[in-house]
């Protein structure tokens, strides 16, 4: 019965008619060194024109991870391109490796094809082959070299890219967050008033005081402060003498070493005197005493007038043609 | 009463006629004390304001003398209390004595019982006796037994404090010499001045003795005129000014100064101030007191006033040092 239905099998028909099976296992060399790793390329190619209606399955071998002196590395999937309507082929790579030098055969692989459309089986082995493991030659008459370093890999811009890229990134959002920090203080642009020189500063204040009568405007202490003060003011900002916080002595003592002040001693004395006295001492100066320290006042700021200033009044008063 | 400035004038010359005897004692005094010249007008200070003076400064710059003869020309009683560490209150202001004769305990007085005390190196005695001393400065009158008794006006305390010899000291308590009107720290004279005592040491005639030239009567009443001289309302802020600058520096823009002080200058500062500073005007022979008398009587009555942290002292800040700053930053009304 068995043999009956060997006969009756359309595979075995046909493998005895014609080869329409054919497998083939092919290293891409037969000479490796010792853990130098090979490719062991399988293929299976079915006829289909051999085997007209029938569908079938083809199994590849088995190869286990360790076997007869070799171990596997990496096994691909199984590969269909290049079939058609005529043939169907059917590619397997197997990485090996051998640790042990020798020659040594890889065995017959087999590959087995099932009919599923009647359940008839056949199968093929692959031819054996041998592969020659060699060891490293070893010149014993020369002395032993140390181990090589370990080798550091190049840099490479690539490598680096995703930082340089992160940090381009931030600096435009710092960068960003900046300008619009500082658009926002950027104060809008007022023209600057002309500022006052201290002499006129000061004269201006003089003679506003004498204009509106300042002595007659009520308690003759705060006219005499703010002509005292009009002068420690002009004093402190024209010669940088810390006017305001001096006394009347120190301020006559400190005036020594400015000739320009000091040819002025006599008449600033006679101020300070009589202001200190009006103001700390609640003497009554006559009315015509209160003009004649503001008249003296004046005098003192117009004879310590600043050389630039004099110029600049020369200039309007008589302009160049 | 406000014053005016009729009452001013008056006042003025009432002060000038009645100031006349600070020349003649200080020309008097100038007979035996060379040099020292500012340490005398600070006693002078002292005793026209009733404040009793704290002088630091080495030995043998003429403290002795001066107080000495200040005593001579006012004709007043002089007693001096060398200050140790072995001394007892009862040393200082007497003690009760029991009289078997009479079987009674009797007063027997203590040399604070005098017009003018020289307290020599009051920081060599113990506490006890300091504040035994003390109490009789603030209160001008003693206590022994059941008896209180009354301290002769004028009353005047020169208290000495060495800076050189500082072990076996016990330091005045800052309570305590914030009840010293001024602290006066004496220097050295100088070479024509210190010329001029060899030769008047080594006279053979001896010493130019010291003739009374005040009246005690006289300064008691040119007291109660210090006390009239008038001292403008922006005088008195100016005061307060200048002591509140060393409670709150950081008012005054002196932020750089708030670390460096422990405590500023208490009430009893600001009254000491203006009453030195209307001491110094009736001096100057002036009814009315300026800046420049505020000025010229700050540091001694505020260097003893000002509490000084580690940090100062660790930076070698001196409580003039911060006076300094503050009388620059201050305005001058």
């Amino acid at each position: 019965m068995l043999m009956l239905w060997m006969v009756a099998s359309p595979l075995t028909s046909a493998a005895q008619e014609h080869d329409y099976f054919e497998v083939k296992a092919v290293p891409d060399t037969t000479q490796i060194r010792i853990g130098e790793q090979f490719k062991l390329n399988l293929s299976a190619r079915v006829q289909l024109r051999l085997i007209p209606g029938i569908n079938f399955k083809i199994v590849f071998p088995e190869v286990p991870d360790s076997f007869a002196h070799f171990e596997m590395v990496e096994r691909s999937e199984i590969d269909t391109t290049g079939s058609n309507n005529v043939e169907k082929i059917f590619r397997q790579t197997l990485t090996l490796t051998s640790f042990d030098s020798g020659r040594w055969a890889l065995p017959p692989l087999k590959f087995e094809v099932f009919s599923t459309t009647d359940g008839s089986y056949d199968s093929v082995f692959t031819q054996p082959i041998e592969i020659d493991v060699n060891t490293v030659a070893v010149d014993t008459t020369k002395a032993f070299k140390p181990i090589k370093p370990v080798r550091t890999v190049g840099w490479l811009l690539m490598d680096y890219i995703l930082y340089i890229i992160g940090g381009v990134i931030l600096l435009v959002i710092i960068g960003l967050l900046i300008w619009f920090a500082r658009q926002k203080k950027v104060p809008k642009y007022v023209a600057p008033e002309p500022k006052e020189t201290p002499y006129e500063e000061a004269i201006r204040e003089l003679k506003k005081m004498e204009a509106e009568k300042a002595w007659n405007n009520g308690d003759i202490k705060i006219y005499y402060t703010q002509l005292t003060d009009i002068l420690r003011v002009y004093f402190e900002k024209q010669f940088r003498i810390p006017a305001l916080e001096q006394t009347s002595g120190e301020l006559l003592h400190n005036i020594k070493p400015i000739t320009i002040l000091n040819q002025q001693r006599e008449k600033l004395q006679a101020i300070l005197t009589l202001a200190d006295l009006a103001k700390f001492a609640k003497l009554q100066p006559a009315p015509q005493e209160h003009e004649d320290c503001l008249q003296k006042a004046i005098d003192i700021v117009e004879w310590s007038k600043p050389k630039a200033v004099e110029e600049k009044e020369e200039d309007k008063t008589n302009p160049k043609a | 009463m406000e014053n005016t400035s009729y009452d001013i004038r008056q006042l003025n010359e009432k002060i000038h006629q009645a100031s006349s005897f600070v020349d003649l004692l200080q020309m008097e005094l100038g007979k035996a004390i060379v040099g020292q010249k500012y340490m005398v007008e600070r006693l002078l200070i002292g005793l026209l304001a009733q404040g009793h003076v704290l002088l630091e400064g080495v030995p043998g710059l003429a403290k002795t003398l001066s107080i000495k003869s200040l005593s001579q020309s006012i004709n007043a009683k002089f007693s001096r209390i060398q200050f140790t560490p072995d001394l007892l209150p009862a040393d200082v202001v007497g003690t009760m004595i029991y009289n078997q004769q009479k079987n009674e305990f009797v007063v027997r007085r203590g040399p604070i019982f005098a017009n003018f005390i020289l307290a020599d190196e009051i920081n060599r005695a113990p506490a006890k006796v300091q504040s035994a001393l003390l109490e009789a400065m603030q209160e001008r009158q003693i206590t022994i037994g059941d008896t209180t008794f009354k301290l002769e006006e004028p009353f005047l305390v020169l208290a000495t404090q060495n800076p050189i010899e500082q072990e076996g000291t016990y330091t005045l308590p800052e309570a305590q010499v914030d009840r010293f009107m001024l602290k006066v720290v004496i220097g050295y004279p100088t070479k024509e001045e210190e010329r001029l005592i060899i030769r008047q040491n080594l006279n053979p005639e001896g010493m130019t003795p010291i003739r009374p030239v005040v009246d005690p009567n006289d300064i008691l009443a040119a007291r109660k005129l210090v006390r009239e001289v008038y001292m403008d309302e922006k005088i008195e802020r100016y005061i307060l000014d200048v002591v509140f600058a060393t409670r709150n520096p950081e008012e005054y823009k002196l932020q750089k100064l708030k670390p460096l002080i422990a405590y500023g200058g208490s009430p009893r500062a600001s009254i000491n101030l203006a009453l030195a500073s209307k001491a110094y005007a009736f001096m100057k022979r002036r009814g009315y007191v300026i800046p420049e008398d505020v000025r010229n009587v700050c540091f001694d009555v505020m260097r003893h006033r000002i509490g000084l942290t580690y940090e100062a002292e660790a930076e070698n800040v001196t409580s003039e040092n911060i006076l300094s700053e503050i009388l620059n930053a201050v305005e001058v009304p």
